[in-house]
């Protein structure tokens, strides 16, 4: 029985889907589980009717007893409710079993299908919604999901179990029962009201907690800086006030969510009271009997707290919608980047061809307009411009983790969108601006992609990163754990796994988002020897935001808002005095090593541009 | 309390801490009378409730059966007095619950507040050994534990057991005999309880830890996805969350089972039947009234709710005791260092000594005999890779570690033998992480002197850090607000504040931290330039990744594993040192074009 207090602190949700829609999916999620769910609700069904059977077999007991029968009919009258008793017991067990076995499976069945679809969606997707929002929907929408069934089925056995009730009642008579289920209505407006109040009581404290929180999380962060600055007495008066106000405000959400149940109750007692003083009325006037009047009474014990669950409903049922929509809208979603044809990729030599390649992040900006650029196999390009002149959409273009709107890509003279993207992605190596680790060991993250490769091929290959010290400097080598996304290895040492995952799997082509986060200068020379050993005889893409990259490149491409202005080596570039001269100053000349603050500027020979522009 | 804290407050109330449940109960009584009350109207409540209304409901069946005229007035006047109890009975209720509410949450505002203050008072060692997530989930999720232990947890288990010990005790009152059924119910009861909790708690336990772990594999190949896909392991990951799931979907159906299975349900079925012809049997044998088993039939099956709500009460209370338990554990850890109030003060010169230092972290050896010394005003670059030492050499100046083996010596007095206060007054740490707080800018700027420092020093201060132009720029300027309410900095700008905050407080001794990313260049000739300014006239241990950084600086120490493996100027270890040349060997020597601009007049933005 689903609590009628539940579900309050759901979010506002637009809905597309229609009801009609959403409902009809959802059964068909249930279908192959037919059998059980018809056995369900055949259970349900009888369970009503033996929760219904107790009241009235005991009411005829007391009536037996007033007009002097024999004691044997009555003991009959209470086998049956023992076995009424039993028996709905027993009804509920299967009952329960069944629907935990059917939703169990849906579940699992509506989940994998989820994370199915999160896994075969492009990047775009994963820009769009935020990691959070995604995990909720494979794991708690379709917990909500199922509840929408189960929900419907309690709904019909209370009901059942109403009307039944309703029913036996006003045939034995129609104006002590309708006394009797006037109280009803009372019961449900104040059942609803509580709830509506709740739910905007509960929304406040749960922003007031978050805020308690976040000032304790404060506290914990800056104690090293209290300290230091000996400012322990005012973050203690600081907090207490804090705390006292969620104090004040969790109070009153207490009180609406504990007051409920005593008025509750109480409602149930005066129709109660209404029954007994009008029934008494009519056995006196020999309208019904005792065991009737009995009867009366039984049925408000039987049906307030039902009558609750009926009275939420509708928004629960609301809620279990919204989340299944939520769900059908994820399998639903168009992929954008699709494939015309899965033709094997057995090998590539990685020459890469953009001819007039026009492309837009979500119609909104275009990036590249007519692009053309070739990179021959084994070249290592670096591609150097301003925040949004188009760098990172070339590499992302060639992995194919974006569709393009017009033009060709080819690799290797083929087109890119005939490729089993399966195949050309394992021909392909990302290394990301800031590299994801798996949890678990460094071993298992460096043979993620390949994950048949031995311990010794891992070992040969973790050497020739940077001469292999990198693994001295870990607690454990090859097996130390690296905790969640990582954090348990320093940023540097996180791109030496990443590199090393990258070199296993011996790719033709690599994309390379250089990170900018700083390292230290030990582990940077390992990086950098690194790249030297990853780079050698593959075709490579740089997004590059390392002086010691640039000038070890074979090309260097200067773009400026999708196009390429300007394109060489360092040397040539920088006396050039153009764009390339200017991003130096910009980016690089600080990290020259004879670097001090305003000084090292190299002559640029254009005009000054407003760097605001274009970015 | 016998433990030892940097910090307390004057008349905080002193709670027994010698075990959870002791530590529950002195919360308990600090609010004797709301205890008092909470009982009295619960019992109260519960009396009129449960027993009053069956009894009378049970007195209103004799009258009518009476069947004669002073039946009908008996029937009023039962009916007023039913209206009487509900009236009440409801405002006892309504008394039970809400106090019982005040008293939850406030035993949660202390024991947050208490934890709070224990927090402040431990040293800086101890925080350093715990994980910020770990004391925060302490801090929110616990206390909730706590919270709901006690609001709904104990009061409805009271309230239960109190159910249970009225309607027996009015049972009694009817009629002794009828005791038999309910008694054995009872009993029958609290086995069945126990026995369906053995049962379905470790299946509950399993089925939300593996919930957890699917949820962790969901999160991760999300947050990874971009290498899923690039190494085209979609396949992998795919198995991953299916055997997680099905591992969740078995136990989800297992705690179905056990749940169907709740036999007090078959008991309350069976004991109100027994009870029916018991009662039944008395009737016929004149020995009790129909009235009686009317009453007495309402009072079996108010029987029926303490058993439903029971089982899910009690893994409240589990969860709240393991919270506390937990709680109890951070409050009691003791800390190592003391104020050390007789100790040595005076204004530092700035010289520091390393004398055949050894420490080590836990069980991890982290620096091996290590020697060095600066003069005041120097700055000594420390380079080495992740977990050579660097910071935990920089801790042990002021005294956030003690060593194990050797001294450290500021101004030839060991550290551990100066003024805490006195030392740490006069050392100012910039970290990596560069905390701020959710103020104003000028409040973070100044939060070293409190209230004490002024507009102008604030000003002064920024200027010289190079945050001065980016504060103006903001709407508020020195006003505005950051943090999470507030506008975000980013990584230069907040440590161009901490900067500023450092240059404020005026230490003798800099411990800075260097390991921003500048995007750009022009941000990284700020934030050189602030950092040069406040490096001006301080002993600094400098800890950089900027190479142009160690090379200017007055001496080098290189570390490795712990050890001393060279120290000097820059030009010297180029010269001996083949490690630190490895450093440099990517950045080929100056060009043509830059050697005619470091000595030519171009030597700013150089536009013709």
């Amino acid at each position: 029985m689903g609590f009628f207090m539940d579900g309050l602190d759901a979010e506002a949700y637009d809905r597309s889907y229609k009801d009609s829609q959403l409902v009809k999916r959802i059964i068909s999620y249930f279908r192959p589980r037919l059998r059980l769910m018809l056995t369900v609700a055949v259970l349900v069904v009888l369970g009503s009717l033996l929760d219904a059977a107790f009241p009235i077999l005991i009411a005829r007991s007391i009536d037996m007893l007033q007009s002097a029968r024999a004691f044997q009919i009555a003991l009959l009258l209470v086998a049956f409710i023992l076995a009424s008793g039993a028996l709905s017991w027993v009804f509920n067990l299967f009952r329960q079993w069944f629907s935990a076995r059917a939703v169990g499976d849906v579940v699992l069945q509506l989940r994998r299908d989820t994370f199915n679809a999160v896994m075969s969606r492009d990047m775009s997707f994963f820009d769009e919604f935020s990691s959070g929002k995604i995990v909720s929907r494979v794991t708690s929408d379709t917990d909500k999901f199922a509840t929408v069934v189960t929900l419907t089925l309690n709904l019909l056995s209370q009901i059942l179990l109403f009307f039944l009730i309703a029913g036996i009642l006003l045939v034995r008579n129609w104006h002590l029962a309708l006394l009797a289920l006037s109280i009803m209505p009372a019961i449900v407006l104040v059942a609803l009201g509580f709830r509506r109040l709740a739910r905007s009581s509960t929304q406040r404290s749960q922003r007031s907690l978050a805020r308690v929180n976040a000032n304790v999380q404060e506290v914990v962060s800056g104690i090293t800086v209290a300290k230091n600055f000996r400012q322990e007495q005012n973050m203690y008066d600081e907090f207490k006030k804090v705390n006292e106000q969620s104090y004040h405000v969790n109070l009153r959400a207490g009180y609406l969510y504990n007051g409920i149940f005593p008025v509750l109750i109480a409602l149930a007692n005066i129709g109660t009271t209404i029954v007994i003083y009008f029934g008494g009325q009519d056995v006196f006037s020999h309208n019904i009997s005792a065991g009737d009047w009995f009867l009366f009474l039984q049925s408000i014990g039987l049906l307030w707290l039902p009558l609750t669950s009926i009275a939420s409903f509708w928004s629960q049922f609301q809620l279990g919608l919204a989340a299944s929509e939520r769900v059908f809208a994820l399998l639903d979603a168009e992929p954008r980047v699709r494939q015309i044809d899965k033709q094997p990729v057995t090998h590539l030599s990685g020459k890469i061809d953009f001819r007039d390649v026009y492309f837009s992040y979500d119609d909104r900006q275009t990036v590249l307009a007519g692009f053309n650029f070739t990179i021959q196999a084994g070249e290592t390009v670096a591609l150097v411009g301003h925040t949004g002149a188009g760098k990172s959409s070339l590499g992302k273009l060639v992995a194919r983790f974006y569709e393009f709107q017009g033009g060709q890509l080819l690799i290797d003279g083929r087109d890119i969108r005939t490729f089993d993207l399966h195949d050309y992605h394992r021909h392909l190596g990302v290394v990301p601006q800031v590299p994801f680790l798996f949890s678990g060991t460094i071993a298992d993250n460096i043979r993620y992609a390949r994950p048949e490769a031995s311990d010794e091929e891992v070992a040969t290959i973790a050497q020739q990163i940077g001469n292999g010290d990198w693994l001295e400097s870990l607690p454990d080598g090859l097996q130390t754990l690296v905790g969640e996304e990582g954090k348990a290895l320093s940023m540097g040492q996180r791109q030496l796994v990443a590199l090393a995952r990258v070199l296993l799997q011996n790719p033709s082509i690599i994309i390379l988002d250089e990170a900018t986060a700083s390292v230290d200068p030990l582990t940077e020379a390992q990086i950098q020897e690194g790249l030297d050993t990853l780079l050698k005889g593959r075709t490579a893409i740089i997004i590059a935001h390392r002086l010691s990259t640039i000038r070890h490149a074979d090309r260097i491409i200067v773009l400026d808002r999708g196009r390429i202005v300007e394109e060489g080596s360092h040397e040539a570039l920088m006396v050039q005095g153009g764009h390339y001269a200017q991003l130096y100053n910009t980016y690089f000349r600080h990290q020259s090593p004879d670097y001090k603050p305003g000084e090292g500027f190299v002559p640029v020979l254009i005009p000054a541009r407003n760097e605001s522009e274009g970015v | 309390m016998a433990s030892r804290q940097e910090f307390t407050v004057t008349g905080e109330y002193v709670y027994n801490r010698a075990s959870p449940t002791r530590w529950i109960v002195s919360h308990f009584l600090r609010y004797k009378r709301y205890v008092l009350a909470y009982m009295l109207t619960a019992i109260l409540a519960n009396i009129l409730i449960n027993s009053f209304i069956a009894l009378l409901t049970g007195a209103a069946f004799d009258a009518v059966s009476r069947d004669d005229a002073s039946g009908r007035s008996v029937l009023l006047r039962i009916t007023l007095s039913l209206l009487g109890v509900v009236l009440v009975g409801v405002l006892m209720d309504l008394g039970a619950r809400l106090s019982s509410e005040i008293m939850g949450k406030r035993i949660a505002r202390d024991a947050r507040n208490e934890l709070y203050l224990s927090l402040l008072g431990k040293s800086q060692t101890f925080h350093n050994r715990q994980r910020v997530g770990d004391v925060m989930a302490r801090a929110s999720n616990d206390m909730t534990s706590l919270s709901d232990m006690i609001v709904p947890g104990f009061d409805i288990i009271f309230d239960s057991f109190l159910s249970i010990v009225v309607v027996v005790t009015s049972i009694a009152f009817l009629n002794v005999q009828l005791l038999l059924a309910p008694l054995l119910f009872v009993v029958a009861f609290l086995f069945a309880l126990r026995r369906y909790s053995r049962k379905l708690n470790p299946v509950s336990d399993a089925m939300r830890a593996q919930f957890g772990t699917t949820n962790a594999v969901l999160n991760e190949a999300v947050a990874g996805i971009e290498v899923v896909k690039a190494t085209a392991q979609e396949a992998q990951e795919q198995r991953k969350f299916g055997e997680n799931a099905m591992r969740y979907r078995d136990y989800f159906v297992k705690s179905g089972q056990i749940q169907g299975r709740y036999l007090p349900t078959l008991l309350v079925a069976f004991a109100l039947a027994g009870a029916f012809l018991h009662a039944l049997f008395l009737v016929t044998q004149h020995q009790i009234s129909i009235g009686t088993l009317v009453a007495y039939m309402g009072l079996m099956t108010i029987l029926r709710y303490p058993t439903y709500i029971s089982i899910w009460t009690f893994s409240l209370v589990q969860l709240g005791t393991a919270g506390a338990e937990r709680i109890l554990k951070l409050m009691k850890e003791e800390t190592e260092l003391d104020e050390n109030e007789s100790g040595y003060r005076a204004e530092m010169r700035g010289a520091i000594v390393f004398e055949h230092v050894t420490f080590s972290y836990g069980n991890t050896p982290v620096l091996k005999d290590l020697s060095f010394h600066a003069e005041p005003g120097q700055t000594v670059a420390i380079v080495g890779q992740t977990g050579a030492g660097k910071s935990s050499l920089t801790k042990l100046v002021n005294r956030i570690y003690d060593v194990d083996a050797g001294s450290v010596r500021i101004d030839g007095i060991d550290v551990r033998d100066w003024n805490l206060d006195a030392l740490r007054s006069q050392i100012s740490t910039i970290e990596q992480d560069i905390f701020l707080f959710s103020r104003s800018i000028s409040e973070n700027i100044a939060y070293g002197l409190g209230q004490k420092a002024d507009e102008a020093a604030i000003k002064q201060a920024a200027q010289d850090a190079q945050a001065h132009k980016f504060i103006q720029g903001f709407k508020d300027g020195y006003e505005t607000v950051i943090g999470e309410r507030g506008v975000t900095l980013s990584g230069g700008q907040r440590q161009r504040i901490a900067i500023a905050r450092a240059l404020l407080t005026d230490p003798r001794f800099l411990i800075l931290d260097d390991s921003t990313s500048a995007i750009d260049s022009a941000t990284e000739d700020e934030i050189q330039q602030a950092i040069r300014r406040v490096l001006q006239g301080r002993t600094t241990l400098l800890i950089t990744h900027r190479i142009s950084q160690i090379r200017w600086a007055d001496k080098i120490l290189f570390l490795r594993k712990g050890e001393l493996i060279d120290e000097g100027t820059h030009d010297e270890l180029m010269a001996r040192c083949e490690a630190y040349r490895r450093i440099f060997s990517h950045y080929e020597p100056p060009t043509a074009v830059q050697e005619k601009v470091a000595s030519g007049p171009l030597s700013k933005e150089g536009v013709l």
